[in-house]
């Protein structure tokens, strides 16, 4: 593969599972919400756990966005720094 | 949706072992049966006896197919050691190299007429995913101890409340989104092939999707690999 191209799909490969994990985690924060109302507690606490596991699903959302952005950034700065 | 015609399903009807026309089969022979469970063996043979044919004996001159391999496991070598050191590299490289050999000829395979993507079943792909994900705990538990668990604490104790569920449920964001990117990219590509083969396999049609297809394959495979090697080099540092 050309320089440009191998870049490329690093760049893909870097960036391009942000939008899947950002739902995933949203998705799994929501499930578990939704089975501590319905299951563990038999619906007598629902709608609080869904939304708490929403809310929980989101910051982990926005967590594992971050961390891919933190992680690409130290690699950039070391990057800048050779050229 | 599967491919018009799978000609290993078709020689295990000839010899009369049962093969599902559902997603999964019934009995245990039905199940191995499957055509995601026979085209995974088609391609582990494929790797293994393609890795014997042309490297044979190693020489110090490298000939043809030995040049191929060196390229390969050498771009993967560097890449690797790139991501997460030259220490990690050397222990776990054998297992990261073949998961990358296999999805990368996984993928390419369902482009030919008459074989599938054996990941394009989610079982595939889950079994992979499960495999990396058990494995980065094990090499956190290894390498830190009981004191592993400080990755999931954060930097001050007061903000564990807040971040025990947000590190947990990214954790497992790890599992689902590594195994459904994966089925869900390639088992797209394989629809919308066998969809464009019956509407308009006479023009053509499914063309630039195969082109785009080898794009689809190629960086899914590097994706799932530059994740692995991530998880596994976080799993190994010191908790922040």
């Amino acid at each position: 593969m050309s320089g440009v191209k191998k870049e490329f799909v690093q760049l893909l490969a870097n960036y391009g599972h942000i939008g899947f994990t950002f739902a995933a985690a949203i998705m799994i924060g929501l499930a578990g919400g939704i089975y501590l109302d319905q299951k563990v507690f038999d619906g007598r606490t629902a709608p609080w756990f869904t939304f708490i596991g929403l809310a929980f699903g989101i910051a982990a959302a926005y967590k594992s966005l971050l961390e891919v952005l933190w992680r690409n950034k130290d690699k950039d700065e070391k990057k800048d720094q050779d050229k | 949706m599967e491919h018009p015609i799978l000609f290993i399903s078709i020689i295990l009807e000839k010899m009369g072992l049962p093969v599902p026309h559902g997603p999964v089969g019934h009995s245990l022979l039905e199940q191995l049966c499957a055509p995601y469970m026979t085209y995974t063996w088609l391609v582990m043979a494929f790797l293994f006896f393609v890795a014997k044919l042309t490297l044979g004996d190693l020489e110090m001159v490298p000939g043809k197919g030995q040049n191929f391999w060196e390229l390969v496991i050498g771009g993967m070598d560097d890449f690797f050691a790139d991501n997460m050191g030259r220490e990690m590299t050397d222990k776990f490289f054998p297992m990261i190299a073949t998961f990358a050999l296999y999805i990368a000829v996984a993928n390419l395979i369902g482009l030919i007429p008459g074989f599938m993507s054996p990941t394009s079943s989610l079982n595939t792909t889950l079994a992979l995913t499960l495999i990396v994900w058990l494995s980065h705990h094990v090499i956190g538990f290894k390498a830190h101890g009981l004191g592993y668990y400080k990755h999931f604490m954060g930097p001050v104790w007061w903000l564990v409340p807040l971040l025990l569920p947000i590190e947990i449920i990214s954790n497992f964001a790890r599992l689902l989104s590594l195994s459904i990117r994966l089925f869900g990219n390639i088992m797209a590509k394989e629809t919308l092939l066998a969809i464009l083969f019956m509407l308009a396999g006479g023009f053509f049609a499914p063309l630039p999707i195969m082109i785009l297809g080898v794009l689809v394959s190629v960086v899914q495979a590097m994706v799932f690999v530059l994740l692995t090697v991530v998880y596994f080099s976080q799993a190994q540092e010191h908790a922040h």
